[in-house]
């Protein structure tokens, strides 16, 4: 009797277990899919995303203006704190809506691993949805805050648009990371790259619960 | 060569589904549910079984359990004589994407995407071949009668079709077994009865062992065997023959 259980547990070498396998391709097609199908909380999420950098981009251009026409100094160390608060109320709002995500799909990440589905590649479904929506809001949060920022311009008298556009061309060095570039492309950069990293960062509690749901478990929600 | 590994090796395991004392507790505060308390089964390699069993009588545990979908409080389930509790995450997924096929009550199908995608999903898991996944989603879904409905999302299809669409993709990897949750308990009688034909239909030509969880009555007519479940245990076992007898006697 034992003898046969032995080799029950032996047998498992003449099964070989084989390759499972997600590739991102198909994976960043759902992804797109699932936000086409969610796309008004997509889009209110990406606002979120979009509202944040407009705010970063458009403070510091203006700060940049303002040192090209001799205002200021440049960039003030309390516009760090509010850029600093105004990206993590961001934060929170992304991460609220992901969480409602994950919990109306449930039933979907069940499916999902009844099929083969490994945890991380549920994870990779989410983050990658969470890049697509943190790159769209961070492209037109910078144009959003570029507008803010030459209306600014425009209506300021000492500034004007030509000032403006000199500044744009010009390095800010008060400018995190990557002052040494041209502040419009700088600027770029920073919106962009913060607002995918804002997305990530929010998104992965709530993604990294959804890949360790139990299969049964999560196939038990009726929504 | 043809990858039918799946049919190939199961050739040479009598059973596809052994359970020893198989129990799943669930505490609900200081009171324990017992779930499924001690339930031994074999389900031969091409049988076709029935699970019948009122609601709350263990059923979905049960598939649950011999699906490696859960892990169960006490004893062992053995797919294809392998042991799935000595299986880790990486070993669970390959066993759920290629040895067990699964089919919901609720259909389950992902809602964007089309048919066709719905039944690739499996495969691409498996690691499958581009052309060799449409290729082969394309068959089964005209053997499910689907072929003119290839790029209908979920939403599109009627009932019926999606569940048609989930058989097609719970045969995708040519698994060893297909567990069918109350396939029928969401469909009208005319369709739950073209669904249990299918079924059946694809344990005769494909040989694959179907175990079915029911209270559908229509089910018992195409079952080799029926297993009635209640309170977590089985009640008792008929096989086709003696449900055929007593039909006669009546
Ligand atoms: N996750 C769970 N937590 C607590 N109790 C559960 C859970 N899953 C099932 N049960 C209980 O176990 C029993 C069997 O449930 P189930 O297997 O779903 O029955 P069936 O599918 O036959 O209707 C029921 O009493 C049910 O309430
Ligand atoms: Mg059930």
């Amino acid at each position: 009797m034992s003898n046969q259980k032995e080799e029950k547990v032996i047998r498992k070498s003449t099964w070989d277990v084989g390759e499972v396998s997600f590739p991102l391709g198909e994976a960043f097609r759902i992804s797109i899919e699932n936000i086409k199908k969610r796309f008004a909380r997509a889009a209110i999420t990406s606002a979120s995303v979009m509202l944040g950098i407009a705010f970063l981009v458009s403070l510091l251009l203006m700060a940049s203006f303002q040192t090209v026409s001799g205002q200021t100094s440049g960039t003030e160390p309390y516009m760090y704190w509010l850029l600093f608060i105004s990206l993590l109320v961001c934060g929170v709002g992304i991460t609220n809506s992901m969480l409602i995500a994950v919990a109306e799909r449930y039933k979907e990440i069940g499916t999902y691993k009844t099929l083969g589905a490994l945890d991380r590649h549920v994870l990779e479904l989410f983050l990658l949805e969470a890049i697509v929506i943190g790159t769209i809001g961070g492209l037109v949060g910078y144009f959003g805050g570029l507008i803010a920022a030459m209306i600014y311009a425009a209506t300021n008298s000492s500034i004007g648009i030509g000032k403006a556009v000199t500044a744009l061309g010009l390095p800010n060095p008060t400018i995190p990371l990557v002052g040494m570039l041209p502040s419009a492309v700088a600027l770029f950069i920073l919106g962009i790259g913060l607002a995918i990293i804002l997305s990530l960062a929010a998104t992965i509690y709530p993604a990294y619960y959804a890949a360790k749901l139990n299969p049964a478990e999560a196939l038990r929600y009726e929504i | 060569m043809k990858s039918n590994w799946g049919d190939y090796m199961s050739l040479r395991y009598e059973y596809t589904v052994e359970t020893e004392d198989l129990a799943k507790y669930y505490k609900l505060g200081s009171f324990v549910v017992k779930a499924l308390d001690g339930i031994n089964l074999k389900i031969r390699r091409g049988e076709y079984v029935s699970i019948m069993g009122p609601s709350g009588s263990g059923k979905t545990t049960l598939f649950n359990m011999i699906g490696g979908l859960d892990r169960p409080t006490r004893g062992k389930v053995y797919i294809d004589e392998v042991d799935i509790s000595k299986l880790d995450a990486y070993e669970l997924a390959w066993l759920r994407a290629r040895k067990i096929g699964y089919i919901f009550q609720t259909f389950n199908l992902i809602p964007v995407l089309t048919a066709l995608e719905n039944v690739m999903l499996p495969m691409i898991f498996a690691g499958v071949r581009r052309e060799e996944r449409i290729r082969k989603a394309r068959e089964l879904l005209t053997l499910v009668g689907l072929g003119d409905r290839l790029h209908h999302k979920p939403a599109e299809l009627s009932g019926g079709q999606q569940q048609r669409v989930a058989i097609a993709r719970a045969l995708a990897n040519d698994p060893a077994i297909v567990l069918a949750d109350e396939p029928t308990a969401n469909l009208d009688l005319h369709t739950g009865l073209e669904i249990i034909n299918l079924l059946r239909k694809m344990n005769k030509e494909r040989g694959v062992t179907i175990v079915t969880a029911t209270h559908d009555l229509k089910m018992i007519d195409v079952s080799d065997r029926i297993i009635y479940l209640r309170d977590g245990r089985v009640e008792r076992i008929e096989t086709r023959a003696e449900v055929a007898v007593e039909a006669e006697m009546e």
